[in-house]
């Protein structure tokens, strides 16, 4: 009760919200407190904030590109679409760390312009820092060409073996986190969620996403005493 | 615009959709502080990694996903229940209206005119014409801390009006 009172006072008070306990009986007062305040007055955004933002935005944006890579001989950029482009994509090179990697998305933003945005590495591969080898399935097992899924309870991922090279990648879609799904036959790893695919070796194959896609991170693997391994996290408790 | 076309920069995206955003944003929590936070973190996590090849309609929908996840990770933070959620699938394509959000205003006077007149006029003074607490008692001829205690009993049957609504 005491929370809701805290949260209806914050409204009305026209101050950021404080994080309160609430029980589920409170809920609806609150969400109807929310429903009042909405048909209320500050329902449209002033222009001081809509320009303060524009500001906020232009200088986290652009400080991006700063750091990103120019063309070597310094050609001016064609034009002014093309221009703003190419800093939205360089702008990735620089961004979170959530944002692993964008080699194949980038040059694919790019479309046949053929300007070098030399992105952040490619791909990524997991490497924990408490990691295990871990077995997977029996090499026997996956023979050339096979892919298998595993879960080794902290990463789930695919593992498959093209003559005489491993590859292990993880098993989450960069977009959002959906699980991925084998398609055996296509040898593609699919997203139920947004339809994008990855090929076995993590690289995209498709997506219609508005976004740069990074590749699937990739995760060290062996062939040790007959048994595929992989050095992941050791498991949770 | 057609959503067909795309946009020429990330400044076209932001002030097409700056508007809608904010407004979006306060219909689901009610308070301009909050509303304006969501609405830097939308733009903030979405321009980034934003691909402008993207048509207009590919913006906005990823535009009012973002928008989902930092509405249900505002609720998270707070309260820790979803009080609100953004299910509008049309909410950025919408044309705006001026006169803020008709649908708001009309499910707040639905509510309201369930509600005896005592109430009804506590809570238009203090939620929707932003009134004082002061400001109110004196228009209803009544102590501070008799409108609080209105204010207090009008919210709660205002919810029990809501639910049945809802249900």
């Amino acid at each position: 009760m005491r929370g809701v009172r805290r949260f209806v006072d914050d409204l009305l008070n026209r101050r950021r919200t404080r994080p309160a306990a609430v029980d589920e009986a409170d809920e609806s007062q609150i969400r109807t407190a929310v429903t009042l305040r909405a048909a209320g007055p500050d329902s449209t955004p002033t222009d001081d904030f809509v320009n303060s933002l524009r500001e906020r935005l232009r200088t986290e944006l652009d400080d991006d590109t700063s750091a990103a890579h120019e063309p070597a001989d310094g050609t001016p950029v064609r034009e002014l679409r093309g221009s703003s482009r190419r800093r939205f994509v360089a702008s990735i090179a620089a961004a979170s760390a959530a944002s692993v990697a964008i080699g194949v998305a980038a040059g694919e933003a790019l479309g046949g312009g053929g300007e070098a945005v030399t992105a952040e590495p490619g791909e990524q591969t997991i490497t924990p820092d408490n990691g295990e080898w871990r077995g997977i399935v029996a090499a026997k097992d996956l023979p050339d060409g096979a892919v298998r899924p595993f879960d080794t309870g902290s990463i789930s991922g695919f593992v498959h073996r093209s003559g005489d090279q491993l590859n292990a990648v993880s098993g989450v879609c960069t977009h959002l986190g959906c699980k991925l799904a084998l398609d055996g036959p296509a040898r593609q790893l699919n997203c139920p969620c947004h339809n994008a695919a990855f090929g076995v070796d993590g690289a995209v194959l498709h997506h219609r996403l508005p976004i740069a896609l990074p590749p699937l991170p990739k995760l060290n693997v062996r062939e040790s005493d007959g048994v595929v391994q992989v050095f992941v996290p050791p498991r949770q408790a | 615009m057609v959503s067909d076309d795309s946009y020429s920069d990330w400044e076209a995206v932001y002030n097409d959709n700056v508007d809608r955003v904010y407004r979006l944003m306060y219909i689901k929590v009610g308070n301009r502080p909050d509303a304006e936070d969501l609405t830097a973190e939308v733009f903030v996590t979405a321009l980034k990694p934003l691909r402008l090849t993207a048509s207009i309609g590919e913006v906005r929908a990823y535009l009012l996903a973002t928008a989902r996840t930092v509405l249900a990770g505002y609720w998270r933070r707070t309260l820790g229940r979803q009080i609100t959620r953004l299910e509008e699938d049309w909410a950025l394509t919408e044309p705006v209206n001026d006169a803020g959000d008709s649908g708001a205003v009309a499910r707040a006077a639905a509510i309201l005119a369930e509600l005896p007149d005592r109430y009804q006029r506590i809570l238009r003074l203090r939620f929707i014409d932003a009134c004082s607490l002061k400001e109110a008692a004196i228009e209803l001829g009544v102590t501070v801390g008799n409108a609080k205690v209105l204010q207090h009993r009008a919210l709660r049957q205002a919810a029990a009006v809501a639910d049945r609504m809802e249900g």
